[in-house]
Protein backbone atom coordinates (compact mmCIF):
# COMPACT_ATOMS: atom_id res chain seq x y z
CA UNK A 1 0.00 0.00 0.00
CA UNK A 2 2.63 2.04 0.94
CA UNK A 3 4.61 1.63 -2.28
CA UNK A 4 1.49 1.99 -4.07
CA UNK A 5 1.48 5.71 -2.79
CA UNK A 6 4.79 6.46 -3.43
CA UNK A 7 4.90 5.26 -6.45
CA UNK A 8 1.71 7.47 -7.33
CA UNK A 9 3.78 10.25 -5.99
CA UNK A 10 6.91 9.63 -8.31
CA UNK A 11 4.57 9.30 -11.21
CA UNK A 12 3.30 12.97 -10.03
CA UNK A 13 6.93 13.84 -9.84
CA UNK A 14 7.59 13.03 -12.86
CA UNK A 15 4.68 14.43 -14.73
CA UNK A 16 5.68 17.83 -13.06
CA UNK A 17 9.36 17.01 -14.46
CA UNK A 18 8.45 16.34 -17.93
CA UNK A 19 6.01 19.43 -18.49
CA UNK A 20 9.01 21.64 -16.77
CA UNK A 21 11.22 20.27 -18.99
CA UNK A 22 9.44 21.18 -22.03
CA UNK A 23 9.37 24.62 -20.85
CA UNK A 24 13.39 24.76 -20.26
CA UNK A 25 15.19 23.36 -23.23
CA UNK A 26 14.62 24.88 -26.79
CA UNK A 27 16.40 23.02 -29.34
CA UNK A 28 17.70 23.93 -32.32
CA UNK A 29 14.85 22.58 -33.96
CA UNK A 30 12.39 24.58 -32.33
CA UNK A 31 14.45 28.02 -32.69
CA UNK A 32 14.52 27.20 -36.73
CA UNK A 33 10.85 26.38 -36.44
CA UNK A 34 10.22 29.71 -34.69
CA UNK A 35 12.35 31.39 -37.14
CA UNK A 36 10.54 30.48 -40.10
CA UNK A 37 6.98 30.99 -38.87
CA UNK A 38 8.19 34.68 -37.48
CA UNK A 39 9.49 35.31 -41.45
CA UNK A 40 6.40 33.68 -42.94
CA UNK A 41 4.23 36.55 -40.05
CA UNK A 42 6.85 39.15 -41.71
CA UNK A 43 5.58 38.37 -44.53
CA UNK A 44 1.90 38.39 -43.45
CA UNK A 45 2.68 41.81 -42.17
CA UNK A 46 4.69 43.03 -45.07
CA UNK A 47 1.95 42.16 -47.61
CA UNK A 48 -1.03 43.76 -45.18
CA UNK A 49 0.68 47.20 -45.22
CA UNK A 50 0.84 46.30 -49.23
CA UNK A 51 -2.51 46.08 -49.64
CA UNK A 52 -3.66 49.58 -47.22
CA UNK A 53 -0.68 51.43 -49.33
CA UNK A 54 -1.22 50.58 -52.38
CA UNK A 55 -4.97 49.60 -52.23
CA UNK A 56 -7.46 46.43 -52.49
CA UNK A 57 -6.36 46.30 -55.98
CA UNK A 58 -3.18 44.06 -55.31
CA UNK A 59 -5.69 41.22 -54.16
CA UNK A 60 -7.60 38.82 -57.10
CA UNK A 61 -11.12 40.46 -55.54
CA UNK A 62 -13.55 41.56 -58.34
CA UNK A 63 -17.20 42.58 -59.46
CA UNK A 64 -19.10 39.90 -58.68
CA UNK A 65 -16.39 37.33 -56.51
CA UNK A 66 -15.92 40.68 -53.73
CA UNK A 67 -15.69 37.98 -50.66
CA UNK A 68 -13.07 35.71 -51.57
CA UNK A 69 -9.59 34.30 -50.51
CA UNK A 70 -9.44 36.74 -47.14
CA UNK A 71 -13.04 36.22 -46.12
CA UNK A 72 -12.31 31.99 -46.82
CA UNK A 73 -9.42 32.28 -44.54
CA UNK A 74 -12.00 34.50 -41.61
CA UNK A 75 -14.24 31.21 -41.66
CA UNK A 76 -11.47 29.14 -41.89
CA UNK A 77 -9.49 29.94 -38.44
CA UNK A 78 -12.99 30.29 -36.92
CA UNK A 79 -14.17 27.09 -37.62
CA UNK A 80 -10.30 25.95 -36.30
CA UNK A 81 -11.09 27.21 -32.79
CA UNK A 82 -13.88 25.68 -31.93
CA UNK A 83 -12.95 22.08 -31.62
CA UNK A 84 -10.57 23.88 -28.71
CA UNK A 85 -14.21 24.38 -26.86
CA UNK A 86 -15.88 21.10 -27.80
CA UNK A 87 -12.63 19.68 -26.49
CA UNK A 88 -12.18 21.50 -23.29
CA UNK A 89 -15.48 22.56 -21.87
CA UNK A 90 -18.38 19.86 -24.06
CA UNK A 91 -16.07 16.75 -23.02
CA UNK A 92 -15.83 18.04 -19.47
CA UNK A 93 -19.19 18.30 -19.40
CA UNK A 94 -19.36 15.07 -20.23
CA UNK A 95 -17.14 13.51 -17.89
CA UNK A 96 -14.59 12.34 -20.83
CA UNK A 97 -11.35 11.77 -19.16
CA UNK A 98 -9.11 11.60 -22.35
CA UNK A 99 -9.84 15.06 -22.70
CA UNK A 100 -7.05 16.26 -19.92
CA UNK A 101 -4.30 15.03 -22.52
CA UNK A 102 -5.31 17.63 -24.92
CA UNK A 103 -7.26 19.78 -23.84
CA UNK A 104 -4.77 22.84 -22.76
CA UNK A 105 -3.06 22.62 -26.42
CA UNK A 106 -6.87 22.39 -27.66
CA UNK A 107 -7.83 26.00 -25.77
CA UNK A 108 -4.49 27.63 -26.89
CA UNK A 109 -5.42 26.72 -30.28
CA UNK A 110 -9.14 28.31 -29.76
CA UNK A 111 -7.49 31.47 -28.66
CA UNK A 112 -4.64 31.47 -31.55
CA UNK A 113 -7.04 30.66 -34.44
CA UNK A 114 -9.49 33.33 -33.12
CA UNK A 115 -6.59 35.67 -33.17
CA UNK A 116 -5.78 34.76 -36.57
CA UNK A 117 -8.98 35.17 -37.54
CA UNK A 118 -9.94 38.27 -36.08
CA UNK A 119 -7.23 39.53 -38.47
CA UNK A 120 -9.05 38.50 -41.70
CA UNK A 121 -12.57 41.22 -41.65
CA UNK A 122 -9.56 43.72 -40.87
CA UNK A 123 -7.54 43.08 -43.78
CA UNK A 124 -10.62 42.92 -45.84
CA UNK A 125 -11.76 45.89 -45.09
CA UNK A 126 -8.95 47.67 -46.77
CA UNK A 127 -9.79 50.81 -44.65
CA UNK A 128 -8.78 49.16 -41.53
CA UNK A 129 -8.18 52.32 -39.59
CA UNK A 130 -12.09 52.80 -39.49
CA UNK A 131 -12.77 49.44 -38.67
CA UNK A 132 -14.37 51.06 -35.14
CA UNK A 133 -17.56 51.77 -37.18
CA UNK A 134 -18.70 48.30 -36.57
CA UNK A 135 -18.28 48.35 -32.73
CA UNK A 136 -21.40 50.10 -30.42
CA UNK A 137 -19.74 53.74 -29.32
CA UNK A 138 -21.44 56.88 -28.94
CA UNK A 139 -20.62 58.66 -31.58
CA UNK A 140 -21.12 62.80 -31.96
CA UNK A 141 -23.11 61.72 -35.37
CA UNK A 142 -25.38 59.70 -33.28
CA UNK A 143 -25.15 56.68 -35.44
CA UNK A 144 -25.02 53.10 -34.09
CA UNK A 145 -23.99 49.96 -36.12
CA UNK A 146 -27.10 48.31 -37.68
CA UNK A 147 -28.14 45.23 -35.19
CA UNK A 148 -30.26 43.79 -37.85
CA UNK A 149 -26.78 42.72 -39.59
CA UNK A 150 -25.10 39.99 -39.51
CA UNK A 151 -21.75 41.18 -39.60
CA UNK A 152 -22.43 42.77 -36.43
CA UNK A 153 -23.97 39.79 -34.95
CA UNK A 154 -20.27 38.49 -35.98
CA UNK A 155 -18.32 41.02 -34.21
CA UNK A 156 -20.21 40.66 -30.89
CA UNK A 157 -20.12 36.39 -31.26
CA UNK A 158 -15.88 36.26 -32.18
CA UNK A 159 -15.35 38.85 -29.42
CA UNK A 160 -17.62 36.98 -27.14
CA UNK A 161 -15.86 33.84 -28.05
CA UNK A 162 -12.60 35.39 -27.54
CA UNK A 163 -13.06 36.70 -24.53
CA UNK A 164 -14.63 33.63 -23.16
CA UNK A 165 -12.26 31.37 -24.26
CA UNK A 166 -9.33 33.70 -22.90
CA UNK A 167 -10.92 33.33 -19.44
CA UNK A 168 -11.44 29.84 -19.46
CA UNK A 169 -7.38 28.90 -20.91
CA UNK A 170 -6.68 31.16 -18.15
CA UNK A 171 -8.61 29.84 -15.28
CA UNK A 172 -7.67 26.06 -16.10
CA UNK A 173 -4.13 27.10 -16.02
CA UNK A 174 -3.90 28.86 -12.62
CA UNK A 175 -2.84 25.83 -10.57
CA UNK A 176 -0.94 24.84 -13.01
CA UNK A 177 1.27 28.22 -13.20
CA UNK A 178 1.62 27.47 -9.07
CA UNK A 179 3.60 24.25 -9.79
CA UNK A 180 5.59 26.65 -12.53
CA UNK A 181 6.21 28.74 -9.99
CA UNK A 182 7.33 26.24 -7.33
CA UNK A 183 9.41 24.58 -9.72
CA UNK A 184 11.26 27.02 -11.55
CA UNK A 185 13.57 29.25 -10.26
CA UNK A 186 14.37 32.90 -9.85
CA UNK A 187 12.83 35.35 -12.17
CA UNK A 188 10.66 32.96 -14.37
CA UNK A 189 9.42 31.52 -10.63
CA UNK A 190 8.72 34.95 -9.50
CA UNK A 191 6.71 35.75 -13.34
CA UNK A 192 4.57 32.16 -12.83
CA UNK A 193 3.74 33.58 -8.95
CA UNK A 194 2.21 37.19 -9.93
CA UNK A 195 0.27 34.83 -13.32
CA UNK A 196 -1.00 32.14 -10.28
CA UNK A 197 -1.92 35.04 -8.90
CA UNK A 198 -0.61 33.36 -5.57
CA UNK A 199 -2.46 30.50 -5.66
CA UNK A 200 -1.95 28.12 -2.85
CA UNK A 201 -4.42 25.12 -2.91
CA UNK A 202 -6.48 25.95 0.10
CA UNK A 203 -9.85 24.28 0.04
CA UNK A 204 -11.56 27.64 -0.27
CA UNK A 205 -9.71 28.22 -3.13
CA UNK A 206 -10.60 24.92 -5.03
CA UNK A 207 -14.01 24.82 -3.88
CA UNK A 208 -14.31 28.01 -5.97
CA UNK A 209 -12.17 26.88 -9.07
CA UNK A 210 -14.19 23.68 -9.51
CA UNK A 211 -17.57 25.50 -9.08
CA UNK A 212 -15.85 28.28 -11.85
CA UNK A 213 -14.51 25.85 -14.35
CA UNK A 214 -18.18 23.87 -14.53
CA UNK A 215 -19.94 27.53 -14.97
CA UNK A 216 -16.97 28.58 -17.92
CA UNK A 217 -17.67 25.65 -19.11
CA UNK A 218 -21.53 25.61 -19.13
CA UNK A 219 -21.35 29.38 -20.63
CA UNK A 220 -18.62 28.29 -23.25
CA UNK A 221 -20.79 24.92 -24.16
CA UNK A 222 -23.56 27.07 -26.03
CA UNK A 223 -20.82 29.02 -28.08
CA UNK A 224 -19.46 25.87 -29.69
CA UNK A 225 -22.87 25.95 -31.19
CA UNK A 226 -23.60 29.58 -31.61
CA UNK A 227 -20.55 30.86 -33.33
CA UNK A 228 -20.30 29.39 -36.11
CA UNK A 229 -24.08 29.24 -36.81
CA UNK A 230 -23.74 33.07 -36.71
CA UNK A 231 -20.71 32.96 -39.23
CA UNK A 232 -22.69 31.03 -41.67
CA UNK A 233 -25.88 33.25 -41.12
CA UNK A 234 -23.11 35.54 -43.04
CA UNK A 235 -24.11 34.24 -46.03
CA UNK A 236 -27.35 32.46 -45.06
CA UNK A 237 -29.07 35.39 -44.35
CA UNK A 238 -28.16 37.07 -47.79
CA UNK A 239 -30.54 36.03 -50.95
CA UNK A 240 -27.43 34.43 -52.90
CA UNK A 241 -28.36 31.13 -54.44
CA UNK A 242 -25.95 28.57 -52.29
CA UNK A 243 -26.05 30.60 -49.45
CA UNK A 244 -29.74 31.08 -48.18
CA UNK A 245 -30.45 27.95 -46.93
CA UNK A 246 -31.12 26.89 -43.46
CA UNK A 247 -28.82 23.84 -43.76
CA UNK A 248 -25.91 26.43 -42.70
CA UNK A 249 -26.13 26.69 -39.21
CA UNK A 250 -25.60 22.88 -38.54
CA UNK A 251 -23.48 22.49 -41.38
CA UNK A 252 -20.64 25.04 -40.51
CA UNK A 253 -20.65 24.12 -36.81
CA UNK A 254 -20.17 20.28 -37.76
CA UNK A 255 -17.52 21.69 -40.72
CA UNK A 256 -15.94 24.23 -37.79
CA UNK A 257 -15.40 21.06 -35.09
CA UNK A 258 -13.80 18.79 -37.86
CA UNK A 259 -11.75 20.86 -39.34
CA UNK A 260 -10.47 21.91 -35.90
CA UNK A 261 -10.02 18.29 -34.30
CA UNK A 262 -7.58 17.50 -37.61
CA UNK A 263 -5.93 21.10 -36.17
CA UNK A 264 -5.98 19.06 -32.83
CA UNK A 265 -3.68 15.97 -34.26
CA UNK A 266 -1.88 18.57 -36.62
CA UNK A 267 -0.35 20.46 -33.77
CA UNK A 268 -0.21 17.25 -30.92
CA UNK A 269 1.13 14.39 -32.48
CA UNK A 270 4.31 16.52 -33.56
CA UNK A 271 4.51 18.11 -29.94
CA UNK A 272 3.48 14.94 -28.11
CA UNK A 273 6.90 13.74 -29.87
CA UNK A 274 9.42 16.72 -29.50
CA UNK A 275 8.38 17.56 -25.27
CA UNK A 276 8.60 13.75 -25.13
CA UNK A 277 5.43 13.54 -23.96
CA UNK A 278 4.01 10.12 -25.12
CA UNK A 279 3.21 8.83 -21.31
CA UNK A 280 0.71 11.31 -21.07
CA UNK A 281 -1.11 11.83 -24.94
CA UNK A 282 -1.29 7.70 -25.57
CA UNK A 283 -2.17 6.40 -28.83
CA UNK A 284 -5.51 5.19 -27.05
CA UNK A 285 -6.23 9.03 -26.64
CA UNK A 286 -4.99 9.82 -30.18
CA UNK A 287 -7.90 7.24 -31.20
CA UNK A 288 -10.64 8.66 -29.40
CA UNK A 289 -10.20 11.94 -31.37
CA UNK A 290 -9.69 10.19 -34.54
CA UNK A 291 -13.58 8.70 -33.53
CA UNK A 292 -14.74 12.41 -33.33
CA UNK A 293 -13.37 13.32 -36.55
CA UNK A 294 -14.83 10.19 -38.36
CA UNK A 295 -18.07 10.92 -36.99
CA UNK A 296 -18.28 14.64 -37.74
CA UNK A 297 -16.80 13.30 -41.31
CA UNK A 298 -19.78 11.80 -41.39
CA UNK A 299 -22.16 14.93 -40.45
CA UNK A 300 -20.35 16.65 -42.96
CA UNK A 301 -20.81 14.41 -45.77
CA UNK A 302 -24.72 14.06 -44.66
CA UNK A 303 -24.82 17.55 -45.50
CA UNK A 304 -23.25 17.44 -48.16
CA UNK A 305 -25.64 15.42 -49.46
CA UNK A 306 -28.90 17.03 -47.73
CA UNK A 307 -28.06 20.70 -49.44
CA UNK A 308 -27.21 19.15 -52.84
CA UNK A 309 -30.18 17.21 -52.20
CA UNK A 310 -32.44 20.54 -51.04
CA UNK A 311 -31.34 22.26 -53.98
CA UNK A 312 -32.50 19.25 -56.87
CA UNK A 313 -36.00 18.75 -54.52
CA UNK A 314 -36.55 22.30 -54.54
CA UNK A 315 -38.55 23.93 -57.39
CA UNK A 316 -36.07 26.74 -57.59
CA UNK A 317 -33.83 27.40 -61.28
CA UNK A 318 -31.48 29.39 -59.39
CA UNK A 319 -30.22 26.71 -56.84
CA UNK A 320 -30.37 24.06 -59.16
CA UNK A 321 -27.85 25.59 -61.34
CA UNK A 322 -25.96 26.69 -58.55
CA UNK A 323 -25.31 23.46 -57.07
CA UNK A 324 -24.72 21.85 -60.78
CA UNK A 325 -21.84 24.93 -61.44
CA UNK A 326 -20.93 24.01 -58.21
CA UNK A 327 -20.02 20.59 -59.09
CA UNK A 328 -19.34 21.23 -62.58
CA UNK A 329 -17.91 24.15 -62.91
CA UNK A 330 -14.48 26.51 -63.13
CA UNK A 331 -14.18 25.15 -59.78
CA UNK A 332 -15.21 21.81 -60.42
CA UNK A 333 -11.57 20.45 -59.07
CA UNK A 334 -11.33 21.99 -56.35
CA UNK A 335 -15.43 20.62 -55.04
CA UNK A 336 -13.66 17.24 -56.08
CA UNK A 337 -10.80 17.35 -54.05
CA UNK A 338 -13.07 18.69 -51.32
CA UNK A 339 -15.01 15.51 -51.49
CA UNK A 340 -12.13 12.94 -51.07
CA UNK A 341 -10.23 15.11 -48.36
CA UNK A 342 -13.89 16.02 -45.99
CA UNK A 343 -15.74 12.76 -46.85
CA UNK A 344 -14.04 9.84 -48.40
CA UNK A 345 -10.56 9.76 -47.12
CA UNK A 346 -12.03 10.05 -43.04
CA UNK A 347 -14.02 6.53 -43.86
CA UNK A 348 -10.12 5.08 -43.16
CA UNK A 349 -10.59 5.41 -39.47
CA UNK A 350 -13.53 2.73 -39.97
CA UNK A 351 -10.22 0.79 -39.82
CA UNK A 352 -8.88 0.34 -35.84
CA UNK A 353 -5.14 0.01 -37.23
CA UNK A 354 -5.21 3.45 -39.17
CA UNK A 355 -7.49 5.20 -36.09
CA UNK A 356 -4.10 4.34 -34.10
CA UNK A 357 -1.13 4.80 -36.72
CA UNK A 358 0.22 8.52 -35.41
CA UNK A 359 1.62 9.03 -39.26
CA UNK A 360 -1.72 8.34 -41.16
CA UNK A 361 -3.75 10.87 -38.60
CA UNK A 362 -1.06 13.56 -38.90
CA UNK A 363 -1.30 13.37 -42.61
CA UNK A 364 -5.24 12.76 -42.64
CA UNK A 365 -5.49 15.97 -40.39
CA UNK A 366 -3.65 17.98 -42.78
CA UNK A 367 -5.95 16.52 -45.34
CA UNK A 368 -8.88 17.05 -43.74
CA UNK A 369 -7.35 21.04 -43.13
CA UNK A 370 -7.07 21.40 -47.08
CA UNK A 371 -10.61 19.85 -47.49
CA UNK A 372 -12.10 22.27 -45.53
CA UNK A 373 -10.50 25.63 -46.62
CA UNK A 374 -11.49 24.28 -49.81
CA UNK A 375 -15.03 23.67 -48.93
CA UNK A 376 -15.42 27.32 -47.33
CA UNK A 377 -13.69 28.81 -50.36
CA UNK A 378 -15.87 26.94 -52.67
CA UNK A 379 -19.09 28.06 -50.74
CA UNK A 380 -18.00 31.41 -50.69
CA UNK A 381 -16.50 32.19 -54.44
CA UNK A 382 -18.94 29.99 -56.67
CA UNK A 383 -22.20 31.68 -55.31
CA UNK A 384 -21.03 35.24 -55.99
CA UNK A 385 -19.56 33.84 -59.47
CA UNK A 386 -22.50 32.46 -60.57
CA UNK A 387 -25.71 33.93 -58.96
CA UNK A 388 -28.67 35.13 -60.82
CA UNK A 389 -27.98 37.08 -63.44
CA UNK A 390 -25.80 35.66 -66.68
CA UNK A 391 -24.78 38.77 -67.31
CA UNK A 392 -23.32 39.73 -63.90
CA UNK A 393 -21.42 36.07 -63.62
CA UNK A 394 -17.18 36.38 -63.29
CA UNK A 395 -14.71 34.07 -61.83
CA UNK A 396 -11.98 34.79 -59.40
CA UNK A 397 -8.44 34.05 -59.22
CA UNK A 398 -6.75 35.14 -55.83
CA UNK A 399 -3.26 37.23 -55.86
CA UNK A 400 -0.33 36.42 -55.06
CA UNK A 401 -0.61 38.60 -51.83
CA UNK A 402 -3.39 37.05 -51.00
CA UNK A 403 -2.22 33.73 -51.14
CA UNK A 404 0.98 35.31 -49.13
CA UNK A 405 -0.80 36.77 -46.34
CA UNK A 406 -2.80 32.82 -46.18
CA UNK A 407 1.08 31.52 -45.69
CA UNK A 408 1.79 34.04 -43.29
CA UNK A 409 -0.99 33.74 -41.27
CA UNK A 410 -0.56 29.95 -40.74
CA UNK A 411 2.93 31.52 -39.95
CA UNK A 412 1.43 33.20 -37.44
CA UNK A 413 -0.76 30.54 -35.99
CA UNK A 414 1.90 28.08 -35.65
CA UNK A 415 4.15 30.73 -34.22
CA UNK A 416 2.16 31.65 -31.14
CA UNK A 417 1.66 27.78 -30.79
CA UNK A 418 5.41 27.11 -30.44
CA UNK A 419 5.21 29.93 -27.83
CA UNK A 420 2.75 28.73 -26.05
CA UNK A 421 4.12 24.93 -25.94
CA UNK A 422 7.76 26.44 -24.46
CA UNK A 423 6.40 29.44 -22.46
CA UNK A 424 3.10 27.49 -20.52
CA UNK A 425 2.38 24.13 -18.91
CA UNK A 426 1.53 22.56 -22.32
CA UNK A 427 -1.05 19.86 -20.28
CA UNK A 428 -3.01 20.25 -17.71
CA UNK A 429 -1.23 18.58 -14.48
CA UNK A 430 -3.79 19.19 -11.87
CA UNK A 431 -5.66 17.50 -14.01
CA UNK A 432 -4.21 14.60 -14.70
CA UNK A 433 -3.01 13.94 -11.55
CA UNK A 434 -7.07 14.42 -10.37
CA UNK A 435 -7.96 11.81 -12.70
CA UNK A 436 -4.68 9.55 -11.88
CA UNK B 1 -0.45 23.75 15.83
CA UNK B 2 -0.86 20.21 14.55
CA UNK B 3 1.05 19.70 10.91
CA UNK B 4 0.28 16.64 8.71
CA UNK B 5 1.36 16.07 5.48
CA UNK B 6 -0.16 12.82 3.70
CA UNK B 7 1.33 11.72 0.30
CA UNK B 8 -1.87 10.07 -1.22
CA UNK B 9 -5.65 11.21 -1.89
CA UNK B 10 -6.57 8.10 0.08
CA UNK B 11 -4.29 8.76 3.39
CA UNK B 12 -5.49 12.60 2.91
CA UNK B 13 -9.03 11.59 3.26
CA UNK B 14 -8.66 8.99 6.01
CA UNK B 15 -6.81 11.37 8.41
CA UNK B 16 -9.35 14.44 7.51
CA UNK B 17 -12.30 11.64 8.29
CA UNK B 18 -10.29 10.71 11.45
CA UNK B 19 -9.79 14.13 12.88
CA UNK B 20 -13.77 15.41 12.58
CA UNK B 21 -14.54 12.01 13.75
CA UNK B 22 -12.05 12.48 16.68
CA UNK B 23 -14.18 15.58 17.76
CA UNK B 24 -12.01 18.62 15.90
CA UNK B 25 -13.92 21.39 14.38
CA UNK B 26 -14.13 21.66 11.06
CA UNK B 27 -13.34 25.36 10.97
CA UNK B 28 -9.83 24.97 12.93
CA UNK B 29 -8.60 22.68 10.06
CA UNK B 30 -6.66 24.19 7.09
CA UNK B 31 -6.05 22.31 4.42
CA UNK B 32 -3.93 22.36 1.27
CA UNK B 33 -4.47 20.29 -2.05
CA UNK B 34 -1.90 19.57 -4.51
CA UNK B 35 -4.96 18.61 -6.61
CA UNK B 36 -8.61 19.24 -6.06
CA UNK B 37 -10.29 16.17 -4.31
CA UNK B 38 -14.05 17.06 -4.25
CA UNK B 39 -14.60 14.66 -1.26
CA UNK B 40 -12.64 16.93 1.07
CA UNK B 41 -15.58 19.55 0.97
CA UNK B 42 -18.15 16.82 2.26
CA UNK B 43 -15.96 15.88 5.02
CA UNK B 44 -15.28 19.45 6.32
CA UNK B 45 -18.67 21.21 5.44
CA UNK B 46 -19.17 22.74 1.86
CA UNK B 47 -20.75 25.69 3.01
CA UNK B 48 -23.06 28.34 0.81
CA UNK B 49 -21.99 28.24 -3.03
CA UNK B 50 -21.98 31.95 -3.77
CA UNK B 51 -20.57 31.58 -6.64
CA UNK B 52 -24.22 30.77 -8.81
CA UNK B 53 -25.03 34.30 -8.09
CA UNK B 54 -22.49 36.03 -9.51
CA UNK B 55 -23.00 33.72 -12.43
CA UNK B 56 -26.70 34.31 -12.74
CA UNK B 57 -26.19 37.89 -12.00
CA UNK B 58 -23.45 38.54 -14.49
CA UNK B 59 -26.36 36.66 -16.98
CA UNK B 60 -29.10 38.57 -16.19
CA UNK B 61 -26.64 41.89 -16.47
CA UNK B 62 -25.58 40.99 -19.78
CA UNK B 63 -28.74 40.08 -21.46
CA UNK B 64 -30.70 42.92 -19.81
CA UNK B 65 -27.38 45.51 -21.53
CA UNK B 66 -27.80 43.77 -24.73
CA UNK B 67 -31.15 44.39 -25.02
CA UNK B 68 -31.22 48.03 -23.97
CA UNK B 69 -28.12 48.62 -25.96
CA UNK B 70 -30.14 47.47 -29.36
CA UNK B 71 -33.81 49.03 -28.84
CA UNK B 72 -31.58 52.36 -26.89
CA UNK B 73 -29.85 52.35 -30.42
CA UNK B 74 -32.54 52.29 -32.99
CA UNK B 75 -34.96 54.04 -30.55
CA UNK B 76 -32.51 57.20 -30.78
CA UNK B 77 -31.91 57.09 -34.25
CA UNK B 78 -35.10 55.26 -35.88
CA UNK B 79 -34.28 54.26 -39.77
CA UNK B 80 -35.83 51.41 -41.02
CA UNK B 81 -33.27 49.14 -43.15
CA UNK B 82 -34.80 46.30 -45.06
CA UNK B 83 -38.51 47.04 -44.25
CA UNK B 84 -37.65 45.41 -41.09
CA UNK B 85 -39.47 47.13 -37.77
CA UNK B 86 -37.50 49.69 -35.92
CA UNK B 87 -37.40 47.35 -32.97
CA UNK B 88 -36.31 43.62 -34.31
CA UNK B 89 -36.21 41.40 -31.58
CA UNK B 90 -34.94 38.13 -33.22
CA UNK B 91 -31.53 40.23 -33.80
CA UNK B 92 -31.93 42.21 -31.01
CA UNK B 93 -32.13 38.86 -29.01
CA UNK B 94 -29.09 37.35 -30.42
CA UNK B 95 -27.26 40.30 -29.02
CA UNK B 96 -28.54 39.71 -25.53
CA UNK B 97 -27.89 36.00 -25.62
CA UNK B 98 -24.33 36.86 -26.41
CA UNK B 99 -24.08 39.62 -23.96
CA UNK B 100 -25.77 36.73 -21.45
CA UNK B 101 -22.79 34.91 -22.13
CA UNK B 102 -19.98 36.87 -21.76
CA UNK B 103 -20.92 38.75 -18.85
CA UNK B 104 -22.10 35.93 -16.87
CA UNK B 105 -18.32 34.36 -17.88
CA UNK B 106 -16.92 37.48 -16.50
CA UNK B 107 -19.24 37.87 -13.50
CA UNK B 108 -18.06 34.50 -12.39
CA UNK B 109 -14.60 34.96 -12.99
CA UNK B 110 -14.98 38.35 -10.98
CA UNK B 111 -17.21 36.13 -8.01
CA UNK B 112 -14.39 33.64 -8.07
CA UNK B 113 -11.87 35.88 -7.73
CA UNK B 114 -13.71 37.57 -4.84
CA UNK B 115 -14.37 34.45 -3.12
CA UNK B 116 -11.28 32.74 -3.42
CA UNK B 117 -9.59 35.92 -2.19
CA UNK B 118 -7.20 36.11 -5.51
CA UNK B 119 -5.21 37.37 -5.76
CA UNK B 120 -3.41 37.01 -2.53
CA UNK B 121 -1.04 39.60 -1.85
CA UNK B 122 0.05 37.34 1.37
CA UNK B 123 1.16 34.40 -0.67
CA UNK B 124 2.97 36.18 -2.94
CA UNK B 125 4.89 38.11 -0.59
CA UNK B 126 5.44 35.46 1.82
CA UNK B 127 6.59 32.98 -1.14
CA UNK B 128 3.64 30.68 0.21
CA UNK B 129 3.86 27.34 -1.95
CA UNK B 130 1.20 25.57 -3.75
CA UNK B 131 2.14 21.93 -2.17
CA UNK B 132 3.16 18.50 -4.07
CA UNK B 133 1.42 16.69 -1.27
CA UNK B 134 -1.43 17.31 0.63
CA UNK B 135 -1.07 19.20 4.06
CA UNK B 136 -3.29 19.35 7.21
CA UNK B 137 -3.36 21.94 9.43
CA UNK B 138 -5.01 21.70 12.81
CA UNK B 139 -5.41 24.97 14.94
CA UNK B 140 -5.20 23.87 18.51
CA UNK B 141 -6.00 26.94 20.04
CA UNK B 142 -3.19 27.23 22.44
CA UNK B 143 -0.80 28.73 19.42
CA UNK B 144 -3.15 29.90 17.04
Amino acid sequence: MRSEEQDKLSAFQRLENDVLAAMRRPGPRYLAAVGLCALLVLMLFALWGGLVWRGMGLSGKNNPVGWAMLITNFVFWVGIAHSGTLISAVLFLFRARFRTSFNRSAEAMTIFALMVAGLFPLIHLGRVWVFYYLLPYPSERLIWPNFRSPLVWDVFAVTTYMIVSLVFFYVGMIPDLAIARRRLPGLRGKIYGLLSLGWEGTLRQWRHYGRLYLFLAAFATPLVASVHSIVSWDFAVSIVPGWHTTIFAPYFVAGAIFSGTAMVLILTIPMRRLLRLEPYITVDHFEAIAKILLFTSLIITYTYIVEHGLAFYGDNPFEHDQYLYRMLGDYRLLFAIMIVCNSLLPLTLFVRRLRRSLTWLFVLGILVNVGMWLERFVIIVTSLAHDYDPYAWGTYNFSLVEFGITVGSFGLFFLLFLLFARLLPVLAVTEIKEHS
Amino acid sequence: MARFVCESREEFLDRLRALVDAGTDPENIRVRMPFYVPEALQVLGEGPDRLRFFALFGGIAGFGSGLALTIYSVLSWPIIVGGKPIVSLPPFLLIGYLLTILFGALGAFAGFLLLARLPSGRSLAADAEFPERFVIAVETGEGA
